[in-house]
């Protein structure tokens, strides 16, 4: 049985909360007839989503639709949602990311971005969970600059004690790395 | 025998007070009144000026994740979700986004961000009919945990 809540936003807490206290009947709101203020209803409008059991039967198709999309080329651009020196980027084609670390690589490497959590176009979005499969998506980049960063300060100062200390710090950062390149490398 | 007028006339004199005196006003320039010219006042208001900058870099970590809280909530609410039930259920489909990426896709991306908002709100009703459905109904398809080796 599936309740569902069709109460104002603000008193839905105080209802979910009577309705999961109750045995597992469904109930409806028919009691209280309550007058229509300007709070019954939310103050956005009221998104429903489909009914489960109707939405499977669409599953397989919207996957092929998907699928076809991908085969075809149907898309203008790709962004993709990266985990890369322990954070995530959300990347597109042509972009620059600044790391506040040393990589490996020299400058003009390409680099292939392995853990692709989230590829995304227009018409559709591929989920990982949590990530995509490698022969799915193919994510690349070029180092374009290894410089220092910018020198920061840091500074502790106690009043009344004669104690300051002062040091710069100077970071090594791969500057930007330009991701150059989305791809579905392997489309069947 | 020493001879002690020698050092009389070689004096140690400071000849270049004026480039130690730019270290500090060069960090004050744009601050406001008499602490960006006079270098007595400007002594300790660039040193707590770097005293602040320092404790605020580990604040502002905790701003940006409150201000990506907000406005993942924001847009969540506009899907009909709340904010701990949206991540809640997200991360219970194995999907780890964290908040700032979820918030940048909830900025320039809504239609991704409405289908995590689907997503997430379809594991939250498979969740309650498995808790309530009194073990009849066959098992939701989102709440299948994928296993990678």
């Amino acid at each position: 049985c599936l309740i569902v809540l069709v109460c104002p936003h603000q008193a839905s807490t105080l209802l979910s909360f009577v309705f999961w206290h109750q045995s597992s009947q469904s109930t409806s709101p028919q009691q209280g007839l309550v007058a229509k203020i300007s709070l019954t209803s939310s103050l956005w409008p009221e998104v429903k989503h489909p009914d489960p059991v109707e939405e499977a039967k669409y599953h397989p198709e919207v996957v092929q639709k998907v699928n076809q999309l991908i085969a075809s080329g149907h898309y203008r651009s790709l962004f993709a949602v990266v985990h890369f020196t322990s954070k995530q980027w959300k990347i597109t084609s042509e972009d620059l990311i600044v790391m506040d670390n040393a990589l490996e690589a020299e400058c003009g490497d390409r680099i292939w971005m392995g853990k692709v959590l989230l590829v995304g176009a227009d018409d559709f979005t591929l989920m990982g969970r949590p990530l995509l499969g490698k022969d799915l998506v193919h994510v690349e980049a070029t180092v374009i600059e290894k410089t220092k960063s910018w020198p920061q300060i840091s500074m502790h100062f106690w009043s009344r004690h004669n104690y300051q200390r002062k040091k710069i710090i100077v970071k090594p950062s791969d500057c930007p790395t330009d991701k150059q390149h989305i791809d579905f490398p392997l489309f069947v | 025998m020493v001879l002690l007028s020698a050092p009389r006339w070689l004096r140690s004199r400071l000849t270049d007070r004026f480039w130690r005196v730019q270290e500090v006003l060069k960090y004050a320039r744009h601050f406001r009144g008499r602490k960006n010219r006079c270098y007595k006042l400007a002594v300790g208001s660039v040193r707590r000026a770097f005293v602040r900058s320092t404790k605020a870099r580990k604040e502002k970590k905790r701003f940006l994740r409150a201000l990506w809280i907000t406005r993942i909530e924001a847009a969540s609410l506009e899907h009909g979700l709340k904010y701990p039930a949206f991540i809640s259920y997200l991360l219970k489909s194995q999907v780890e986004l964290n908040r700032k990426v979820i918030a940048d896709l909830a900025i320039y991306e809504p239609k991704t961000f409405k289908s995590l908002a689907a997503l997430a709100q379809r594991r939250r009703q498979e969740g309650f009919l498995a808790a309530l459905g009194d073990g009849k109904e066959p098992e939701g398809i989102f709440s299948r945990m994928v296993q990678h080796y």
